[in-house]
Order: structure tokens, then sequence, then C-alpha cells
């Protein structure tokens, strides 16, 4: 078996990764910040992280199901 | 050794939005700065070790991470005409990270011609009829699978990137490296240059959580707890 370097197995793997998925980590980092910019407690972080992420996912998620309408719909 | 004679400012707190607590915020205008070159830093210095390292660690994988998509290309700082890169403006928000990406523009566009070391890291793009200095064209020459030594004119005592064709004459190479870039990276230019733009801003509200604490205001109901 060929071993091949870890970097070109994640560049070939990262290739197929739909584009979509690309702004999971981009939320989860917004999410993160703002939630300890607002609280100081680690248990307050925490649960205000998951706050945060239903809210910018419910925003950006409808934002998608509105373009993919009007896409639909054009 | 214990500080028997603290500064006016190390007196200066804020208040915990949960319960109440008082945070010491030592010199707010230094764990701002600190905050903005490299993220969390200044929360370290004021003993908020955990949120120091919470920032650090998600801001700094994000804007790495946003880098290696797009290939070390997506940062770099160029105000010529034609490619003004705006983007570069919330990049700078990480601090030290970008900091290399000022120092490559000046050098390329100032009298050396040249990035410094010759290498294209964090370098802006060249453009057609660009001079540069021949060490650095022989270095993306020989680096660049996109780019070969007769894309360089001579004109001492630089090295001009893909001239104007003679008229009549029509070049169908991209007339700039940005084009290349594009071309080669595709998406992930656009994925890369949004990682790190989003880091950059998310670390402005880190320097602002440094300078002033947590930007939730405390609840009558967290002084009560604290009480």
């Amino acid at each position: 078996m060929i071993a091949l370097p870890a970097a070109v197995t994640i560049a070939a793997l990262i290739d197929h990764v739909p584009g979509l998925a690309f702004g999971v980590p981009l939320v989860l980092t917004a999410a993160i910040v703002f939630a300890a910019t607002h609280h100081e407690d680690p248990a307050a972080i925490r649960a205000a992280t998951l706050e945060w992420i239903g809210w910018l996912g419910g925003i950006l998620g409808a934002v998608l199901v509105a373009v993919a309408a009007l896409g639909w719909l054009a | 050794m214990p500080r028997t004679d603290p500064a006016p400012t190390d007196r200066l707190v804020a208040v915990s939005p949960d319960d109440g607590s008082l945070i010491g915020l030592a010199n707010p205008a230094v764990a701002a700065l600190l905050s903005w070159l490299v993220p969390g830093l200044g929360q370290i210095y004021q003993g908020r070790r955990l949120k120091g390292l919470l920032f650090m660690g998600t801001l700094v994988t994000t804007f790495v991470f946003g880098l290696w998509l797009g290939g070390g290309r997506v940062v770099y700082a160029s105000w010529q005409p034609g490619e003004k890169r705006w983007a570069f403006l919330c990049q700078a928000g990480i601090g030290t990270a970008a900091i290399p990406a000022i120092v490559q523009s000046w050098r390329l566009v100032g009298p050396a011609k040249e990035p410094l070391f010759a290498s294209p890291f964090m370098a802006p793009p060249l453009f057609r009829g660009q001079p540069v200095s021949p060490a650095y064209a022989a270095r993306l020459a020989a680096i660049d699978p996109d780019i070969d030594a007769d894309d360089f004119r001579p004109t001492p005592p630089w090295q001009q990137f893909r001239p104007f064709p003679p008229p009549g004459m029509l070049d169908r190479r991209p007339a700039d490296q940005l084009s290349i870039w594009h071309r080669r990276l595709g998406r992930f230019f656009e994925i890369g240059t949004l990682y790190t733009m989003l880091a950059g801003m998310l670390n402005i509200l880190v320097v602002y959580d440094a300078w002033s604490g947590p930007m939730r205001a405390a609840t009558e109901s967290a002084g009560e707890r604290r009480r």
C-alpha cells in the first residue's frame, strides 16, 4: 500500500466537500466568539454558543431556503 | 515578585454579566493591543486564560485554515489600480498574522521591486507589465508551474512581467497573476478569503472584550447573586 502524504490526502478529500459544508465551521467560530465576548462564565459561554448557533444557522438557513425557492421559481 | 504598588490602571474592572463578579482588566490599552497582535493574548495578560485560549484556538485555526484553503495566496495587500484588495482591511484585524502582507506589498511596489527574501508568501499578485527584480522573476519561474522565464522581458535593471503584446498580436495567457490564482484555486480562493476575513473581523470583537470586558451588561439578578 502506498502511503500518501497527509497534506495531499486532505487536499484530495477537500475537493469533494460540498461548498455549503464550509459554512459550518464559520458559523461555529462566529457563535463561539459572539458568546465568549458577551459572557465570562464557561457554562454561560457554552449555553450562549448553542443559542448563537441556533440564531446564525436559522437566519442563514432561511436565506438559503429563500434563494433556493427563488431559483426554483425562476 | 509580588506587586505592592499597583498602577492606577490595574484597578480598572468590568462586571461579569453572569454572576456579577469583578473582572480585572489590568491595563486595557495594553490588553487590547496584545489581543490585536495575537487573538486572545490580551485576555491571557488579564488573567482570563480560558477565554484567551478559546479565542486564540478558534481564530488562529480559522485564519490558518482559510490561508491553507486559498493555497497561501488569499492574504495580501494591494492598492494598485485595478486591484484594490478591500478584503485585506478585514483580514488585518487578525494582527501579527497579517503584517507580512503589508511588508510584502511595500517591498514589491517599492524601490526593491521584490518581496522579502524574494518569497511569494503573502506577496500581492503581479500585473501585466509590472517590473520586478531579476531574483524574484527567477524565483517565480522556478516555483510557479504557470509562470516560466519567457513570461518576463528584461528591462534593465528589472524584469517586466508579461509585457503588453505588440500591436496586432494577441496574448492568450492570463494577463495577471491573480487570474492564474483564480483559475488554479477555483472556489477555494473565495472560501479562503472568507475564512481569513471572518477571523480578522471577529478579532475586533475580541479586542473590544480585552478593552472593556464582556459586551453584555450585568443584570440586577447577577448583582444580587454576587451579594
